[in-house]
């Protein structure tokens, strides 16, 4: 009998060397839902620190996707607890992280961290900045749209010049508090990884700043995405001046999350720490496509040199392939920091705590873990936005001044830049 | 206008505050009586986790691995089939450095093929090859430091005041954090019931003055069961500890185990 | 003060109070007694069943062959080890122990080079293949023959 069991264990290629007994299971406890679950974080904060370039640091350029910008960061916030809940083995007693949070635990902070930028911050700086729009339109649109208008003025209604001013200095403040709040949230998502100091894969005091700066260049590069496909529906001319300043934030940001994440590897080869050995031959052997291709090739490399070509020779390029330029490198920043995420997640748990060897892992098709449920919960937020921007960004509501300083992509560009 | 609002407000948060502590009142007799009837369902009687220190020791010199505690714990505790173990023997063959190497330890071959439950077959190395070779039962640590109770989002795993680290199955939301923060691969995520689960020391037998399951059936006495703050006469805790030089496993992760090993080989981790 | 923040204040108050109110109510009885955790969760665990009956239980009734075995080599030995969970048995003796659960000799004895030094160890392959342990060794005084 023990012979038979051997020798099936043998057949199965799931396992080299030797894992211990509890990590012989046919999956990672932790599936494709927890790679989603930091991915859409991260994408939250990048969207809001863009945002913020706007409010708190005046980057002008970038006006016309400040409000698309607030609208993903929401869209994306609204699905990050998803895949948590998802994968937990008793979804109905997740209240308990919030009636008694266990303070020592990275994980119990979630809560906190989540409702305070949802509401605190994100949701805050939204309705300051819409409460004016939102008065105006419950005025001119009828029905329930209108009803809903008015129901998010909370009854606030006046929209004297000193209200409004209120309303921009509160948005302000709130910007500048939602920076490091985005920063926390993120940076807490990487604790959660970084705080394990039985895996030598995650346990790692650079992780959290990886992933606030991977969620940046993320971020950013979904505004990018999000605002060349929302005007290519629309059929709108593109502001090619807050293309490029975007263009040029996703290289700084891409340059810095490079250099960062370099600089981890160097400590991890050179150190060379117990361990080193299974980590070399998991980097090397069962995360090369998404390590080597995946994120250091078409998530870093490709854009950084498209990116900086453009930072070098903008002038030169013609507008159409500089376009093509930009989506090309966001879409693969998307996809690089996908990768970055699923090495992390599946990355740490491909190998066994033992260090004597490795796990296999083959992403499902159905079930709670598998590609269609990642596919689903990946779409949801774009769902969302759709609604949102159906709501909040729609063309055939009238233009409030409001619209107009905060920048709106639904205006035409007052100088498109021709080179 | 103010006003008005804020005396409404006032007095409406008065009369939630009120109803408040009514229900609040009638909600705790509720769960008082629904407490005494649980607690007098067959918890054991007058036992006081705050008397007792409870503990666990490995003599590897000892283990025969034979499994029988595997088998033992499995049944006890209804763990299920399948690569789930809350404990388990793991099998170290060292085999001779090669011949002209000048290496004195080679990388040991480990395996525990379900756990060590039936035994072991053939060593995956000729007999005359082997230099060293010896069964390591493991089990959960009993950190002093625990990493998987610092990380428990809802403090459904925890250190008990007489020294077990336990899980409450009825509180676990089955995140699994606290598995991946275990060095020792100690814990798993129960299929059936969905939360995480590991090593209890056997503490409904233990409060009952029972040995853990394991330790019950170990033909060769290779696990040490005692209770510090209770010692008895020709305590085999405190032997263990006054005649072998004791190591932990993982000792540069600070977690400090409470679960020794005597005769531990550089190679077991 | 400017509608906003009124409007500001109210909801944070709801909500944080909301938030204080289904604490109260959700937080099991028991949290705290004695540290982060449900104290009831220890009496939930400590009272659940038990397979194996110890070998005090087995004494009970069987004090001659526990007092024979106390004497022999096997002295060390629980009784469940070999003949199997008993909790049942004890319970109602009536109840008999199945036999198949027995544990047989090679499971400690067979040889292996893992195993110490100390133990017998003997290869059911060449020690007289195809006779029972039991014709020549007692199991519980493996010194005597029988």
């Amino acid at each position: 009998m023990t012979e038979i069991t051997n020798t099936v264990i043998e057949v199965l290629p799931r396992f080299e060397g030797y894992v211990y007994p509890n990590e012989a299971g046919p999956h990672p406890l932790w599936g494709f839902l927890i790679v989603l679950y930091p991915y859409i974080t991260g994408l939250v904060a990048g969207a809001f620190i863009m945002a913020s370039l706007v409010r708190v640091f005046k980057v002008r350029e970038l006006e016309p996707v400040y409000r698309l910008a607030l609208l993903t960061a929401l869209s994306f916030l609204l699905c990050a607890t998803l895949p948590l809940l998802f994968h937990l083995g008793h979804p109905e007693r997740c209240l308990e992280i919030m009636m008694t949070p266990h303070f020592s635990s990275p994980m119990a902070m979630f809560g906190f961290v989540y409702a305070w930028y949802l509401m605190a911050v994100l949701l805050l700086e939204l309705w300051f900045d819409y409460r004016q729009d939102f008065v105006r339109w419950a005025k001119v649109t009828p029905g329930l749209k209108g009803a809903l208008y008015h129901a998010l003025t909370v009854g606030v209604t006046d929209v004297s010049p000193a209200a409004v001013a209120l309303d921009n200095k509160l948005g302000w403040i709130l910007s500048i508090i939602g920076i490091p709040s985005a920063f926390l949230l993120h940076g807490y998502v990487g604790f959660i990884f970084g705080s394990i100091k039985a895996n030598p894969w995650w346990g790692n005091v650079l992780m959290p700043i990886i992933f606030i700066l991977s969620a940046v260049v993320s971020g950013i590069a979904l505004c990018v995405f999000n605002y060349m496909v929302l005007t290519w529906i629309r059929r709108r001319p593109l502001d090619v001046r807050c293309l490029d300043a975007m263009g040029m934030f996703l290289f700084y940001a891409l340059v810095v999350d490079a250099a960062v994440e370099g600089l981890d590897w160097l400590h991890r080869v050179y150190s060379a720490e117990e361990g080193f050995r299974v980590l070399q031959y998991m980097a090397r052997e069962k995360l090369f496509y998404t390590l080597s291709i995946g994120q250091a090739t078409i998530g870093t490399l490709l854009p950084v040199l498209l990116l900086g070509s453009l930072q070098l020779i903008r002038r030169s390029v013609p507008e159409l392939v500089r376009k093509r330029m930009y989506f090309g490198s966001a879409f693969m920043v998307l996809v690089g920091v996908l990768a970055m995420r699923w090495n992390v997640v599946i990355g740490g748990q491909l190998f066994s705590k033992s260090l004597r060897g490795v796990m296999g892992y083959k992403l499902e098709f159905a079930g709670v873990e598998g590609w269609l449920m990642g596919a689903v919960l990946l779409s949801l937020p774009f769902i969302i936005l759709t609604v949102c921007i159906k709501l909040f960004l729609s063309e055939s509501l009238p233009v409030t001044e409001a619209a107009h300083a905060a920048g709106d992509p639904r205006l035409e560009p007052e100088e498109v830049v021709t080179t | 206008m103010k006003t008005g609002v804020s005396r409404r407000n006032v007095l409406g948060k008065l009369g939630a505050a009120f109803a408040g502590i009514m229900t609040a009142t009638a909600a705790k007799t509720a769960k008082a009586a629904v407490q005494k009837v649980f607690v007098s369902s067959g918890a054991p009687k007058g036992y006081d986790p705050t008397k007792h220190k409870w503990l666990m020791a490995i003599d590897i010199n000892k283990c025969i691995g034979c499994g029988l505690c595997v088998e033992a714990c499995k049944k006890e505790n209804n763990v299920p089939e399948g690569p789930f173990f809350r404990t388990w023997i793991e099998r170290y063959v060292i085999p001779k450095p090669k011949p002209g190497s000048f290496t004195t330890r080679t990388e040991a071959i480990v395996d525990s093929p379900n756990g060590g439950m039936h035994g072991f077959p053939e060593p995956p190395v000729p007999v005359g090859e082997i230099e060293q070779s010896f069964f390591v039962p493991k089990l959960c640590n009993l950190c002093e430091h625990s990493p998987c109770v610092q990380v428990c989002p809802v403090g459904a795993t925890f250190d008990t005041p007489d020294g077990a680290v336990l899980i409450d199955p009825n509180y676990c939301i089955g995140c699994g954090f606290c598995i991946q923060a275990c060095p020792y691969g100690c814990r798993f995520l129960n299929p059936v019931t969905k939360t995480a689960e590991k090593c209890t020391l056997c503490y409904h037998r233990i409060t009952r003055g029972l040995k853990p399951a394991c330790v019950e059936v170990c033909p060769s006495e290779a696990r040490i069961f005692g209770d510090l703050k209770n010692p008895v006469p020709d305590d085999p805790i405190k032997k263990f500890y006054e005649n072998n030089r004791v190591q932990v496993l993982k000792p540069h992760l600070g977690t400090e185990p409470r679960v020794s090993y005597a005769g531990m080989d550089k190679e077991v981790r | 003060m400017p509608p906003q923040i009124v409007r500001l204040v109210l909801l944070t108050i709801t909500i944080v109070g909301s938030y204080l109110v289904a604490r109260f109510f959700l937080t099991p009885s028991s949290f705290g007694r004695y540290g982060w955790y449900r104290g009831e969760a220890l009496e939930e665990l400590s009272s659940r069943p038990r397979s194996f009956a110890g070998k005090k239980a087995c004494e009970e009734c069987h004090s001659d062959e526990c007092l024979k075995l106390s004497k022999a080599e096997h002295h060390g030995l629980s009784c469940e080890g070999c003949h199997g969970v008993g909790q049942a048995h004890a319970d109602n003796p009536d109840i008999k122990i199945d036999i198949r659960t027995f544990s047989e000799c090679a499971r400690c004895h067979e040889a292996n080079p893992s195993r110490p030094k100390w133990l017998k160890q003997i290869s059911t392959k060449t020690h007289y293949p195809g006779q029972k342990c039991t014709e020549c060794h007692v199991p519980h005084q493996p010194q005597e023959v029988p």
